[in-house]
């Protein structure tokens, strides 16, 4: 028994790349570790209930170094498109343009991906919100006016979105276009075979043939029990996530540059207060981006309820601050993050990772940048406090305490960072000195082993990546389709 | 019965009459009648009778220990398993008890015979660990012969090897399945799924030390295991006129297990004999007493067990030979397999998943102390219950740095406040706890990180914190469902 193409995982690379092949006529079975969810039954439920059901190890996976990233990503059908905000953006030019001439990617220009962006765009109802910004996009906007920046409200995959402030723990009104709501049931419709809540241990090869057989599996029975299986095939795409993707090659013994050159965006958080009730925590995260920093340094709304509040004030805790929550709301700096990890499947556990990256300097001087230009930002759009997740920082007041950080280095020992957004795990290109796979993800050395997730993204694209995921996902897919035909 | 159990048999045979003769090669018949005629044997043998057996009870509340994650079987049950081990040792050459141990075990619990083994295995590990303490220690208050430390030297490399195995396949279940199918691959899919199941087997036979206190409870199940054998040999010393002497008695069942572990004929006669007498000898009794002594002592070990053993089986209905060939027929091959309609190759059952911990009284103690104004008991509830999942949700080498480091926090707390963390006063608690969670020091902040991260995510965002805070609650997300579009559109 014998199918003909297994994708390990359903998230924004998986989802397509069963999608596209099962519109091919192929035989194509998913298997997702995560579980597929009822949305009236789980979703929107609360941050700690969302973490709990939807994120990779309830959200406890950090990333070690000399300064610890917190980094959450989906576990559930539909992956990570469950739980992000569903911001979309095509990949900048000048790093395609970078990633050509850095990695020899062939098939990656602007006009040949763009097909592929306008497909996906479709798919998901990409758009402006076309309502009434919240306040909390109000302030930013009112900010980025003031400094003279160039800004602007950031396309989502949100149709008719209603305010919910959900993104971050499944959206309850089917408006966030995620995976399981779009191209899941589309993929099944077309004869897709998805099993949830199976855990892809390792891949079964045969080195002196080249070929992986096919898939070592925990299933879970739906009495709880589960069972070691396998599932022979005849071509297997790997879209596990920047970090289980790498893991599971380098477990299964496949190593050539995996898990060795980990991007992430570094992200700096902070709530300002404001005078008026600004109620972050009843709409929305902030809607607009400023742009005037790309690719190097972002600047954003982050998801907002009391907990996070709560959360992102920890490092300084003075617990009287809550009396202000509704005058709050809660933003970001985000870099390119210049720095490299490494992704290593766990010698402890059952199929654990480990994650290591180390803060470059120069992400320490972005965020020290992002900081300060950020807090004098939000000060300029009103703001009478700017609090950052760095320990012992007292609250920003003025601009020109805001302003120092131009000039000085935040202490790296000191500062709380998070990330959502990883890749290049297994990058993708020519240069076999360098790429894990070939320019269209199929692996060195191995004829019928494929990836094709954030991890083939040869380096941070400084935007969201969920566009940039599809895009190349689509592409890959529709690039074995024909390879296979020919 | 193959050519290779007869040889097994043969060898075991041959190592009794070995044993034998060097035990009673320079025995004085006439003297050892005397032994006999003298012996005393009221009320000694009786009381290092029970003290035997009752280590038999405990042995069963140790298994049920191991195997509590696959079955929940009763006390009776699980020591009549370990009695028919023993008393088919008794009867069969070479350990092919522990064989039919291993198969009644899988036939009563379910488990592959593979694991039941492994299972088997630990325990014979952690026997090996506690008679080696115990020889230790009994060995530390006179002067012991050099080939009892040579003895020990070599128990302590060979279950210091075990034990690191054993730790291994717990500890990283992952990576032992991880090499046994990159192993299997090499040798084609049938030998690769056999392969890959019996390190499946073996480290969800390990899973039961993944659990600090459970694998704290087993050392300490074997310690008292050995000690009440311990109190067999200890009660029958006077007997023979010989003192109560608590290490020559440790020492003698000591060395007289490790000796056992010499596959020999049924019922261990000829090595029990032997390595009985010796560490009695080497406490200076003569030869002729010690004989007699390990005798009597191998009779008081051999007799109420087999009795036990083959009661137990009779009971059970059990056929000495049958039950391993059961175990095994149900677990024989691969099978082909559909979950939720995708087919599959079955190889193995894997361990089921740990369900969410409940909320320690520490952690609703930190909780408390981390909040602001009066903690409100139904949040804090929520919050420890939340902080402790998500703390087991850590990767285990955090997981295992964060409890090392909670540890420490709670022995200094003990040793400030000369009291548990959680009867600290809830002011002074607080101060306690930020001064921890604000140190100058990286590594305590660290520490605390994600205990306060996420307790105050999960209190503050907490139905009756929010209700407060804000004057309203969470829409149910149920009233904001919305329907997805037809199957139809979406082909």
């Amino acid at each position: 028994m014998k199918t003909q193409v297994v994708v390990i995982g359903s998230g924004a690379g998986g989802a397509v790349t069963a999608l596209e092949l099962a519109r091919a006529g192929l035989d194509v079975i998913v298997l997702e570790q995560g579980k597929r969810h009822d949305r009236a039954v789980t979703y929107g439920t609360g941050s700690t209930e969302g973490m709990k059901q939807l994120y990779r190890r309830r959200g406890m996976t950090p990333i070690v170094g000399s300064v610890p990233i917190g980094y959450v990503e989906g576990m559930c059908v539909g992956g990570s498109t469950e739980i992000n905000s569903g911001f979309w953006h095509r990949t900048p030019a000048e790093v395609l343009l970078r990633w050509q001439t850095q990695f020899d990617l062939d098939g990656a220009s602007v006009d040949e991906l763009a097909p592929h962006f306008a497909w996906a765009e479709e798919q998901l109802s990409v758009s402006l919100s076309g309502k009434p910004w919240p306040r909390s996009t109000e302030i930013f906007a009112r900010g980025a006016q003031k400094m003279g920046w160039a800004a602007q409200e950031v396309p989502r995959a949100a149709t008719g979105c209603q305010n919910s402030n959900s993104c971050a723990v499944g959206c309850p009104t089917g408006a966030k276009q995620g995976m399981s709501t779009t191209l899941v049931p589309k993929a099944e419709t077309a004869g897709v075979k998805l099993l949830d809540r199976a855990h892809v241990k390792m891949l079964v090869k045969r080195r002196a043939h080249r070929r992986i057989t096919g898939v070592l599996g925990e299933p879970e029975l739906d009495d709880g029990a589960r069972k070691l299986v396998r599932i022979d095939a005849d071509h297997v795409f790997v879209c596990a996530g920047p970090t289980e993707t790498p893991a599971l090659l380098r477990r299964s013994g496949i190593k050539f540059h995996v898990g060795d050159t980990l991007r992430i965006h570094p992200m700096l958080k902070m709530i300002a207060k404001f005078p008026e009730r600004i109620d972050a925590q009843d709409s929305v995260l902030p809607l607009m981006q400023v742009r005037e920093f790309y690719p190097e340094v972002g600047m954003g709304g982050a998801f907002y309820t009391p907990g996070h509040a709560a959360l992102m004030l920890s490092d300084n805790w003075e617990p009287e601050r809550m009396a202000d929550v509704r005058n709050m709301a809660g933003y970001y700096v985000a870099v390119r993050g210049r720095g490299r990890g490494q992704v290593r499947p766990s010698m402890l556990g059952d199929a654990s990772t480990s994650i290591r990256y180390e803060l470059d300097n120069e992400d320490v001087v972005n965020l020290s940048n992002g900081l300060a230009r950020l807090a004098t930002m939000l000060l300029a759009a009103g703001a009478t406090e700017v609090m950052p997740s760095v320990q012992g920082m007292a609250p920003i007041r003025t601009q020109r305490e805001a302003i120092r950080w131009l000039d000085e280095r935040l202490p790296r020992k000191a500062i709380g960072l998070t990330t959502v957004h990883a890749f290049s795990s297994c990058p993708i290109g020519e240069r076999s000195d360098r790429c894990a796979a070939d320019s269209y993800g199929r692996v060195r050395h191995w004829d019928n082993l494929h990836v094709n997730d954030a991890s083939i993204l040869p380096d941070s694209p400084g935007v969201n990546p969920q566009g940039s995921v599809m895009a190349f996902a689509r592409r890959n897919a529709l690039h074995f389709i024909d390879s296979r035909a020919s | 019965m193959g050519k290779h159990r007869y040889t097994v048999i043969a060898v075991g045979l041959l190592a009794s009459a070995v044993f034998i003769f060097l035990a009673v090669r320079h025995l004085d018949i006439k003297a050892l009648e005397k032994v006999w005629q003298d012996a005393r044997v009221l009320p000694w043998l009786p009381i290092g009778i029970a003290s035997y057996l009752l280590g038999h009870l405990v042995r069963g509340v140790r298994c049920r220990l191991l195997v509590k994650r696959e079955a929940t079987i009763g006390l009776v049950t699980a020591s009549n398993i370990v009695v028919v081990g023993y008393a088919s040792n008794n009867v069969l050459p070479a350990r092919l008890g522990e064989l039919v141990r291993a198969g009644m075990l899988a036939e009563r619990t379910g488990m592959p015979m593979v694991q039941s083994l492994a299972i088997t295995f630990i325990e014979r590990v952690l026997d090996g660990l506690a008679i080696l303490l115990l020889l230790v220690l009994g060995t530390m208050t006179g002067d012991a012969p050099g080939w009892i430390h040579e003895l020990v030297r070599v128990a302590l490399v060979v279950f210091g090897i075990a034990t690191a195995a054993i730790v291994a396949g717990a500890y990283s279940p992952g990576l032992i399945v991880a090499v046994a199918s990159r192993l299997g691959q090499k040798l084609g899919p049938r030998a690769h799924d056999r392969l890959v199941s019996l390190a499946s087997s073996i480290t969800n036979a390990g899973a039961c030390l993944r659990d600090p206190r459970d694998a704290a409870l087993l050392v300490f199940y074997s310690l008292v295991v050995w000690t009440l054998e311990a109190g067999l040999f200890v009660a029958l010393l006077p007997i023979f006129g010989l003192p109560h002497d608590l290490a020559s008695g440790v020492v003698a069942m000591s060395v007289t297990n490790l000796g056992l572990l010499v596959p020999s004929s049924p019922g261990f006669i000829g090595p029990f004999h032997y390595f009985c007498s010796r560490a009695l000898m080497a406490h200076g009794v003569d030869e002729t007493t010690a004989i007699a002594y390990a005798t009597l002592v191998h009779l008081a070990f051999y007799v109420p067990v087999t009795i036990w053993g083959a009661s137990a089986m009779l009971w059970y209905g059990v056929e000495v030979g049958s039950t391993a060939a059961i175990a095994r027929e149900a677990r024989r091959g691969n099978k082909l397999t559909t979950v939720r309609g995708v087919p599959f190759v079955e190889i193995a059952p894997a361990a089921p998943l740990p369900a969410e911990p409940e909320a320690s009284a520490f952690t609703i103690g930190m909780v408390e102390a981390m909040v602001g104004g009066t903690p409100k008991p139904a949040a804090v509830a929520y919050a420890a219950k939340f902080v402790d999942g998500q703390i087991a949700a850590l990767p285990p080498k955090l997981q295992g740095m964060f409890g090392a480091g909670m540890t420490f926090f709670r022995f200094v707390t003990r040793l400030r406040f000369l009291r548990g963390y959680c009867d600290v006063p809830l002011e002074r608690r607080r101060a306690w706890t930020r001064r921890w969670a604000e140190s100058r020091i990286a590594l305590l902040r660290q520490l605390f990180k994600p205990v306060r991260a996420t307790a105050l995510l999960a209190y503050y965002d907490h139905e009756d914190v929010r209700r407060e805070l804000l004057g309203s609650v969470v829409v149910p997300a149920a009233s904001l469902v919305r329907d997805l579009p037809a199957s139809a559109e979406l082909a």
